[in-house]
Order: C-alpha cells, then structure tokens, then sequence
C-alpha cells in the first residue's frame, strides 16, 4: 500500500492536492483513500493531507503513521515540531520539500537516513499563503515519484477535481503539475509502496482497568489561566511585521488594542512589541499604523536570513 | 454612572488580560472585539460558550480566559448562564463565597445562536430578569462551518447556503430591536473597530443588573471574503457608511453613541468583501446596490424624526 502525506499551510491546496493524487491513483485501478486532517484549519497554519492507495481492499484508518511519502510545499514548516512533517518518517520514507535550498543543505541539517529531493521554487511570491497551483504542483511530483501513474491519468485527475473552477484555472493548475511531473522523471518510482500489516499481527494493547471516579473527580478541569499562551501560533505566520522604532511615535494604543489576538503588549517606557510567538501576521498592524513604522516582510526571507539556530 | 473612566483613547487598557495562542482565524473581528471587552470586564467573570467559532477558544488543557468557561449547545448558552449565576447565588446566600468574590456572569456566542437558535432560550433568560451579559460575535453567518448563510446575514450576501447571482434573498433580522423590546437592563451594539465607544459600553454595562446584551459586528476575513489586514478598515466602513449604527438602549431610551457626520456611501463598505463581489462585477448591479443603499437612508431618516 502506498501512503502518501502532504505537508502545507491552510489556504496552499493540500487537500486540493490529495484530490488529485487521490483521484490519478482510482483512474489507474486503485483502491484509494484520501482527506484532510480534520482540525483548525485555519489561513496559514500548519495542515495536512493524505492518501492511501492499494490494489486490494484497504482497512487502515486514521492518519498515516508511517509514509512511504512525505511532500512538503513550504519548507519554513520543516523545522517546526508542531507541523510534524517528519512525524513517523523513517530511511524508507521519501521527503520532498518545495524549496530554494539544496538537497544537501537539508540532508545536513536533518540528518536523515532517507531518500531526499527537491522541488525547486520557480516563482517566489512575498506572502507564501498565496503560493500558486502549489497544491496541484505536488500532486504532479507525487504522481511522478510513486511510478505508476500515467501523465493522461494525472491530466484527467486535475480535470475531474477542478472542472468547477473554470477553463482558465484547470489550464495553469494542469500546466503546473505536468511541469512537476515531468522535472521528477529521473526519480519515477522512488516511493515505493510498504507492506500492509495484517490484524493478524496487531497486539491488542494491554487491558487498563480505570477505577469510576466522581465527577467532580474525573470532569477535566484546568487551574491556571490563559494556559492557550503555550500554543505558538507564530507558526501560522506568512508575513511578518516589524516595528521601526525610530519612526514609531508610541501612539501604542492604535496597534495593541486593534491586535486581534492581544500579541502587541505596550512596554514601560510607551513602545509596543511584537509578540512573535504568537502574531499570526494577519498585518492589522501594518495597515493601522498612522506614521507607516511598521513594515511587512515575507517570513521566508526572515527565518533564510536569520542566522543558523535562532528561531522566531 | 455620569463619568466614563475612558476620556480618550490613552485610557484604553495597554496590557491585555485574554491569553494569546487561540485557533481564531488571523485578522479575526470576533476576536479582537472579545479581547478588548475581556481588559474591561476583568479576570472575575464566567463564560457561557454555545456551540460556535470561539467553542475552539477553550480546548482542553488550553484556554485564554483567566477564569471559568462553560461550554452549551448552541441553543442553551443563557439557560447554562442561569445554571450559573443560581449556583453563585447560593454560595453567597450560604457565605460560602464573599459579594467581593462574586463573578460576572457572560454569555458568548456567534450570529447563529444569537439571531437564530438560542433566541428562545435569550427571550426567556430576559424574562426571568436574569443577571447576566451576553456577547454576540456577529459575523453574519455560520462561519465554523464554512459560512452558510444565518439570520443575521445581510441582503445580497454570498455564503455558501446563498451563492447565486442575487446572493442572499433574506434580511438581517433587527436583533437590537428584538432584544430591546423585551425592557432588559441595557443593549449595545458594538465593532473592535470603534475600541472607545466598545469600552464605554462594556463600562457602563458592567455596572448594571439585570439582562445586559450587546451586538458586535465582527468583520470576518474568511466568511466575508477579504484580506486579513482590511479588517479595521471594514470595520470603520461599517459605521462611516450607516450600515452598522452604534446605539445603545438604556433606561427606555435609543440613543445612538457615534453619529457619522457625512454618511460615507455603502458600497464603500460593500466592495472591500468578496461576499459582495458579484455586486459589482462582472457589471455592477444597479438595482442591488440602490436597494440596500435606501435602505441604510431610511434608517437614518426615520432615526432622525421617530
């Protein structure tokens, strides 16, 4: 069976793009699964996809543990622990990350055991929300890398899943995923598919006995508040805003109070500060700021420029 | 109360007492006017969440309030409300807790349950005269969802429930009115937006008994249809074009607490939301957008002369 995950930010296409691998592999006699991780799948957070596919029945459920495939279409998730792109990947797994860096840069800073390549970014835009056709682009790599899958069944695929969105739309996504496709010719079959584990083999984990406890024993209850502070929504950001202190005029009420999510704490001396842990990068910001101190730049160029292990 | 403690804008909170790290959508209206209410309503308060996009706030082990939350189906939030202001009641009957240590007791929820669902549920809590704040996050459709049309989506709106080329047939249903006709303590309408006049009204409100409820426009950047960093300026539209009236009902009286002087016209507001794309393009529909004109002017006229 083959177990393909796509890797992306909501709003770049990784369902879209399990659609499509989804529907290429049903085109060529398959059995197929695919969905998205159900959850918050908001504008630029971390998401993903999946798709199982077999020649015979398939029984596993759930999200994929252990793929064959890993695709990622932004690469500033790599490092991320909380996107788990790496979740379950072992020295059969093949990774391919959309990104400027070579396949060496990766491999070193990874350090893994299995199989590497990249796609390369062709066209960069500022904010990588909007990456175009990114998620048909990888569905074409995927549908390349796994080997049996025709170029017309991946032709059809696109045109049966994005027929709604018009002629005009079909084309350039078409165009792109052939393109991908047909860059990923050397490694045509390089994801090979992995062995079903019958139920045969799966151990029942062992019986818990859980005593009855009281309600107000066993309702959850949490002590401590604003606890949401450990989640770092930072990650979603796309775009990243950065005060100019030296234009700034401290009329700090204007960007902490219109901060939807309160990441613009005022500081004793009249300066607000970005909370970069958890600014989404929604630009409110940026836009409200009455003497323009604050200015927006791509979260991709900051994390290439900043210097090796410092993070946020 | 005669004196607001928020003169001008630098009275406004520069610390903010609702935690960071929640799974709102970025540049999210409801968020952002729940957050500048959380500074002046304060740390003693209970929530009373109905089914909606904030249910998402509070997801076990995280939340970003500093106290309490209850989580209600969508229809029940002021019922789970009553539930609780009783139980509040009896610890300070019994002594067990102390007036000082006495909460607020708030219900949230989104346009669904507040124009639509739980509206029996409001009636009734009114009725019973309970003691308690509601805050309706109106994003004028069932945004969780994917953005199928509410009670409280306005005409010729797109939502997934309403996508032909008229957009929604309905009109929104005059909530304010509805509320105000039941003689509770005091509504308001509210935008993040306009954070001097929200803090005002959250002030005063905070001091009254009874049935307090307010309405606040939520600009939603993925229900609406706009980029993330519009949403202050979608916000400011929606009052400078009469779309969105700022009043509040207190002591049996309409009082409108942010006239716009030279009412901006509404497409201004209209064309900054894909929701309202088809308003314009590909030809601009002539016949809509008059409508929906007229009839933001004849609120204003008969506001004018009651």
């Amino acid at each position: 069976m083959f177990r393909i995950r796509f890797h992306g930010r909501g709003g770049q296409g990784m369902k879209t793009a399990s659609r499509i691998l989804g529907t290429a592999f049903f085109i060529e006699g398959y059995e197929i699964q695919d969905a998205p991780r159900y959850g918050a799948e908001r504008r630029g957070a971390p998401i993903f996809a999946y798709v199982r596919a077999a020649l015979e029945p398939i029984n596993e459920r759930g999200v994929i543990q252990h793929p064959d495939l890993v695709i990622v279409a932004d690469d500033t998730l790599v490092p991320a622990p909380a996107a788990g792109v790496l979740a379950g990947a072992d020295e059969h797994t093949v990774l391919l990350i959309n990104s400027h860096e070579e396949k060496e840069i990766w491999k070193e800073r990874l350090n893994l055991q299995g199989p590497m390549l990249i796609l390369p970014i062709l066209e960069e835009v500022e904010d990588r929300a909007e990456l175009p056709f990114i998620g048909a682009t990888c569905a074409g790599a995927a549908a390349r890398l796994v080997g049996v899958i025709s170029r017309p069944s991946l032709e059809q695929a696109i045109h049966d899943e994005l027929e709604h969105l018009g002629q005009a739309i079909v084309e350039k996504n078409l165009h792109k995923s052939l393109e991908a496709y047909d860059l990923m010719a050397e490694q045509s079959g390089s994801a090979t598919p992995s062995p079903v584990r019958s139920a045969q083999v799966w151990e029942n984990p062992g019986w818990i006995e859980l005593p009855f406890e009281d309600a107000c024993l066993s309702t959850p209850t949490i002590h401590a508040g604003a606890t949401s502070e450990m989640l770092k929504t930072g990650l979603w950001r796309t775009m990243r805003p950065v005060i100019d202190y030296e234009h700034c005029n401290r009329c700090w009420w204007i960007c902490s109070t219109f901060c939807p999510d309160g990441a613009i704490p005022v500081k004793e001396d009249g300066y607000p500060e970005i909370d970069y842990e958890h600014c989404k990068g929604c630009l409110i910001c940026v836009a409200q700021c009455p003497p323009h101190a604050i200015a927006a730049i791509p979260e991709h160029k900051f994390q290439e420029d900043a210097p090796e292990g410092e993070e946020s | 109360m005669n004196e607001t403690r928020f003169k001008n804008v630098k009275a406004l909170p520069s610390t903010h007492l609702l935690g960071t790290g929640t799974p709102m959508c970025a540049g999210c209206g409801g968020l952002e006017a729940l957050h500048e209410i959380y500074d002046i309503l304060g740390e003693k308060s209970v929530f009373v969440n109905a089914a909606g996009c904030m249910t998402l706030l509070a997801i076990y082990p995280f939340t970003p309030f500093r106290g309490s939350w209850l989580y209600t189906a969508m229809a029940s939030a002021p019922a789970g409300a009553q539930g609780i202001r009783d139980a509040l009641d009896i610890l300070l009957q019994k002594g067990q807790i102390t007036p000082k240590d006495d909460m607020q007791v708030v219900t949230l929820t989104g346009d669904g349950a507040a124009y639509g669902m739980g509206m029996s549920a409001t009636s009734g809590a009114m009725e019973r005269n309970l003691d308690f704040l509601y805050i309706c996050y109106d994003n004028e459709g069932y945004g969780n969802t994917g953005q199928q049309y509410s009670a409280a989506t306005p005409h010729a709106a797109k939502t997934t429930t309403s996508c032909g080329p008229q957009g929604f047939f309905g009109f929104k249903k005059p909530l304010f009115d509805i509320w105000a006709a039941h003689r509770p303590a005091y509504v308001a309408t509210v935008i993040g937006a306009e954070p001097l006049d929200l803090a005002r009204k959250i002030e005063k409100a905070k001091e009254l008994k009874g049935p307090r409820l307010i309405i606040a426009l939520s600009p939603c950047p993925t229900g609406w249809d706009f980029d993330p960093r519009e949403a202050i300026e979608i916000g400011k539209l929606a009052v400078k074009t009469g779309i969105w009236p700022l009043k509040e009902y207190v002591n049996g009286e309409v009082v409108h607490t942010k006239l716009p002087k030279k009412r901006l016209p509404v497409e201004r507001y209209l064309e900054k939301q894909g929701r309202f794309a088809h308003l314009f393009t590909p030809q601009r529909n002539e016949e809509l957008l008059t409508e929906i004109q007229e009839r933001v002017d004849r609120y204003w006229a008969e506001m004018a002369n009651p």
